[in-house]
């Protein structure tokens, strides 16, 4: 489903050229569970943005769905990015001024669904994770494992193929990191491709396929049997 | 998603109160003047659209050369409606208004004794069916088609009989003639330049009997046809005054020429042309209304700066957003539907501002404001295009930045909003430029209007008071002089045409036997006593006697009447003032010498240099008694004099004017303007402090850090102010350059109209520059010593 051929992206500074990820050659196939590791600054979080499209400096080619991501006009590739990717991150990143509810929901609004399918979606979503009686709370009132519920919830509102976790359990303690491991582990079995990047080995376990990155470059690239 | 866009928003401003509070501040004080000066701007321009066929009714004006001078009239013969409606088939009707009060006053007696009624003119006719205004009771048409008959408003209706229905059959005595009040018509409106109390029937006139062709004293109006040509019409006129002038053009050498004016255009039109009510000049509705729209920019730079500075906060959610699959236009749907809705609450907070405030709008200004139009369905429209303009233009700036932003930057939280600083920086200027500018404005008008308080006028006009003088006391007008002056209550007493400040009859002159040389002259008639009781200077000659003879003395030829010069008139003539003395100049038609030469003195407005004036005794045309008073306590003298005119002149009241008083009165239109400048330019600094408030709030909350570090390295609060306000000054100069600029260009422009002008030195421009500076200073002071006061550990922590 996606392939990245010869992706270089670096930073150039007044005597040399300093790469955050050099070389990288990567397939995925939908489907997968993949899990980037490796040091801080190795590159999974830039790594993780050039999947997603939100970051598009970079030397190589980006395949999605044997289409060159270059040769997409902007219209096609803005499509790309909210029809196909979803995104949770460490920091949860919900929006302050908006409740539980209105936080799914938001991905919906700027995909046009008509608001009797978004009442139906987010049902579904806030009986999944057990929220409907959190659903017109604010996030600061929120613990942090709820918190990343909610995003995954969003994340996941709009369907999308490919779900991008950045350090989505950074800031858990372990029993939260589980919990949303679990559910991972759920929504790849229902079909989702996911790729998260992260620095606890045990999460790599739930995944089907664990790449280190060091550097910028890819050292290893394993497959995990459970 | 129009109902999350405006949730959203509802909450962001919820949220963030200084900022919502200060933006809908701004915008608020904004929209109230906007709308104030609007409904000021939309009734100066209503005036006299309210009658059916508005724009075909036209008043005739007539422009009158003589002597090589030439002049407009407002007012024409009595003969000139007659002759319109029988001789050209243009005309559907036309009507003649003799506004009295140009002349005199009259005394109004319903059964308890006389009243002085300045507000009365005599119509023909036809007046209502040229101004169809509402007949209130009495019989719709025929009102006013024989003598003796009235018309009252309804107002003064209530006042003498108590209501219009009461007021109808009844009559009233005006001058002791007998009158039958046949209707009562509503008020004038505000927006009519007409506006009289009552209206009595032109037949009663004796030129209303048999119309002449002189002397000019009517307002003319005619109703044209819907389907006829006016410049036709107008081509046709000089035929019409060949014919019936022509022969008295040749034989006074003089040439007289009627044109129109749309009757819409009289309060706006050429100020030179009376009217009965002064008109307005459009000029200052122009400045009014850019000052209008000086003040919205001002309220939509606050939110734009504010706006954009606050973005460096809301990137985080921008960038989110974006993440989430929001487009650019989504976004700028969510920034520009939060600026909308401060707008409209502005909107609606400002109407209920105006609501409260329209009536002392109307004690200050005298102006109404219609606010029925504002709440109307075309007023609401317009609100409501005006909601969405200003919501939008201070919207889309930082809409554009917001959703300009690269979301995974923004997340990052690693943006500075820097690119757009200097649209923000020339916004402050131009914020500032527009306080200083208008600062500026109030005080060169406020130093002309000191200037023209304070000017020596070449005569005395403190604790002169003028009262009414009627022809009918003329046989005992000299016993109520001597037992006035008896009384000691008064020092002098001269009777006079008018009051010194404004001098109006014209007449010509010509040094004697020489018509080449024959110029326009003001004249004032007056009795011996006036040089003394308003103490002009006398610089050759000798004062008027009790010996003089009165100019109206007769048609005795032979008999020349004495007659005395100012300098303008002199200099006119070519003569000194020694060798003009016991000169024959021909005057006004008829021989007479030069008695006395006075220094110039201001008899106009100081807009009109000193033009050439001839006094000269004839107490007979006199409608004034000027009253010379002692100094010391006004209020005394003026119970004695009352008394004294209470027992000598029972029919008559006592209503007194200050000449000084009547003289700042001249300049209500400039104090006016200077009023509204000074009002104006204060709310436009109040505007930009908040927004530079605002401004400096953001700077230091973003700067609370570095703040926190120089001041652990041991910096003063001064220290801090300085570090905060160094920018700002930096934009404060540049506005006070370009104010410097604006405030020479408009104290040229602005005392341009005047002939007399103040010197007008550095103090306006150094005082308004100052005023503004230190507003800025105290706000950034406030703001920088919150900061300051901030304890540094606290600050420090969250790194």
């Amino acid at each position: 489903m996606i392939q990245l051929k010869e992706i270089d992206k670096y930073i150039e500074s007044r005597f040399q050229r300093v790469f955050i990820l050099k070389g990288i050659h990567l397939t995925i196939n939908e489907g997968e569970f993949i899990t980037l590791m490796g040091p801080s600054g190795a590159g999974k979080s830039t790594l993780l943005n050039i999947l997603g499209l939100l970051d598009e400096d970079y030397d190589g080619d980006y395949f999605f769905a044997e289409r060159n991501i270059r040769n997409m006009r902007d219209k096609e590739r803005a499509n790309l990015h909210k029809g196909e990717f979803g995104y949770i991150f460490q920091a949860y990143h919900l929006i302050d001024e908006l409740t539980v509810y209105e936080n799914i929901e938001t991905p919906l609004l700027y995909r046009n669904v008509s608001s009797g399918e978004r009442k139906s979606i987010i049902a579904n979503l806030l009986d999944r994770f057990n929220m409907v009686a959190k659903k017109d709370l604010f996030p600061a009132q929120l613990s942090g494992g709820q918190q990343q519920l909610v995003g995954i919830a969003r994340a996941i509102a709009g369907r999308p193929r490919v779900l991008l976790a950045d350090e989505p359990t950074g800031n858990l303690h372990s029993a939260q990191a589980k919990e949303i491991m679990e559910i991972f582990k759920e929504l790849h079995a229902e079909g989702t491709t996911i790729i998260q990047a992260t620095h606890a080995r045990e999460n790599a376990d739930f995944g089907t396929r664990l790449i280190t990155l060091v550097d910028g470059r890819i050292e290893t690239d394993e497959v995990i049997t459970s | 998603m129009w109902k999350n866009y405006l949730k959203v928003s509802f909450r962001n401003l919820k949220k963030r109160k200084l900022y919502t509070g200060i933006n809908l501040l701004g915008l608020t004080i904004a929209l109230v003047s906007f709308f104030v000066i609007s409904l000021y701007i939309y009734h100066e321009w209503s005036y006299d659209r309210m009658y059916s066929g508005s724009d075909r009714i036209y008043k005739f004006n007539q422009e009158f050369v003589s002597g090589g001078e030439r002049q407009l009239v407002s007012t024409t013969p009595s003969k000139l409606v007659p002759t319109l409606m029988e001789e050209f088939p243009e005309v559907e009707t036309g009507t003649l208004v003799f506004d009295l009060s140009i002349f005199t006053s009259v005394m109004v007696d319903a059964g308890e004794g006389n009243q002085e009624e300045s507000r009365f003119a005599f119509v023909d006719e036809n007046f209502y069916k040229v101004f169809d205004f509402e007949i209130l009771a009495g019989q719709k048409v025929n009102l006013l088609n024989e003598p003796n008959q009235l018309v009252l408003t309804e107002n003064t209706a209530k006042r003498y009989f108590g209501s219009a229905q009461n007021a109808e059959g009844k009559s009233l005595k005006v001058d002791g003639q007998e009158y039958l009040i046949t209707g009562v018509m509503e008020d004038f409106p505000s927006n009519s330049h007409l506006d009289f109390d009552f209206l009595a029937s032109f037949k009663t006139h004796r030129h209303g009997k048999n119309p002449e062709w002189s002397p000019s004293n009517y307002y003319s109006y005619a109703k044209l046809r819907a389907d006829a040509d006016l410049e036709a019409f107008e081509a046709k006129l000089p035929q019409m005054v060949e014919k019936y002038l022509g022969e008295d053009q040749k034989e006074y050498g003089f040439e007289t020429a009627f044109f129109t004016q749309p009757v819409t255009n009289i309060h706006l039109g050429d100020q030179a042309l009376s009217s009965v009510k002064p008109g307005t000049d459009v000029k200052y509705l122009y400045i009014f209304g850019v000052v209008a729209i000086l003040l919205i920019a001002i309220g939509i730079i606050n939110y734009v700066n504010l706006a954009t500075a606050e973005a460096t906060e809301r990137n985080k959610e921008v960038g989110l957003r974006k993440v989430l699959g929001a487009d650019r236009p989504q976004l700028f749907g969510q920034f520009v539907s939060e600026s909308m809705i401060l707008t409209f609450g502005a909107a609606v907070l400002s109407l209920l501002i105006i609501y409260l405030i329209a009536p002392q709008f109307v004690k200050l200004g005298g102006v109404p404001l219609d606010l029925s139009l504002l709440f109307s369905l075309p007023g609401m429209l317009v609100l409501a295009g005006l909601v969405i303009v200003v919501g939008l233009l201070s919207g889309m700036y930082p809409s554009v930045i917001l959703s300009g932003l690269e979301p995974i930057k923004a997340l990052g939280n690693k943006v500075k909003i820097g690119g757009g600083a200097w649209v923000r920086k020339s916004l402050v200027v131009f914020q500032f430029f527009v306080s200083m500018g208008l600062l500026i404005a109030t005080f060169v008008v406020k130093s002309q209007l000191d200037y023209m308080q304070d000017v020596n006028l070449g005569y005395q006009r403190e604790h002169v008071v003028a009262l009414p003088y009627h022809y009918n006391m003329r046989k005992s007008i000299e016993y109520v002089k001597q037992e006035m002056l008896r009384t000691g209550s008064a020092e002098s007493i001269a009777l006079a045409a008018d009051m010194p400040i404004h001098i109006k009859a014209g007449y010509t002159i010509f040094p004697g036997g020489d018509n080449q040389k024959e110029f326009m002259i003001t004249g004032y008639s007056v009795d011996k006593d006036l040089v003394n009781t308003i103490g002009l200077k006398i610089l050759a000659g000798e004062n008027f006697t009790e010996q003089d003879i009165s100019r109206n003395v007769g048609n005795d030829s032979s008999l020349e009447f004495p007659v005395i010069l100012n300098e303008a008139a002199l200099e006119r003539l070519g003569w000194s003032p020694e060798d003009a003395i016991g000169k024959k100049v021909s005057y006004g038609g008829s021989m007479a010498y030069v008695k006395a030469v006075v220094g110039d003195f201001y008899f106009n407005s100081l807009h009109h240099q000193v033009e050439p004036l001839g006094i000269f005794i004839d107490p007979d045309q006199a409608n004034v008694l000027l009253v010379k008073m002692p100094a010391g306590n006004p209020a005394e003298h003026l119970a004695t004099l009352e008394s004294t005119w209470k027992k000598m002149v029972p029919d008559r009241p006592f209503n007194y004017k200050f000449i000084d008083q009547e003289y700042a009165q001249m300049y209500r239109s400039e104090e006016r303007v200077g009023a509204i400048f000074g009002l104006f330019s204060g709310i436009a600094i109040f505007i930009a402090c908040m927004g530079l408030f605002g401004l400096v709030s953001y700077v230091a909350l973003r700067r609370t850090r570095e703040i926190s570090i120089r001041k652990v390295l041991g910096a003063t609060q001064k220290d801090v102010i300085g570090v905060l306000s160094a920018d700002f000054f930096r934009l404060l100069a540049i506005s006070a350059v370009l104010a410097i600029g604006f405030g020479i260009w408009f104290s040229n422009a602005w005392l341009a109209a005047f002939a007399n002008r103040a010197t007008v030195g550095l103090w306006p421009y150094l005082s308004a520059i100052l005023v503004v500076l230190l507003l800025a200073l105290v706000t950034i002071g406030y703001r920088s010593w919150k900061v300051f006061t901030l304890n540094p550990s606290k600050t420090l922590k969250s790194d």
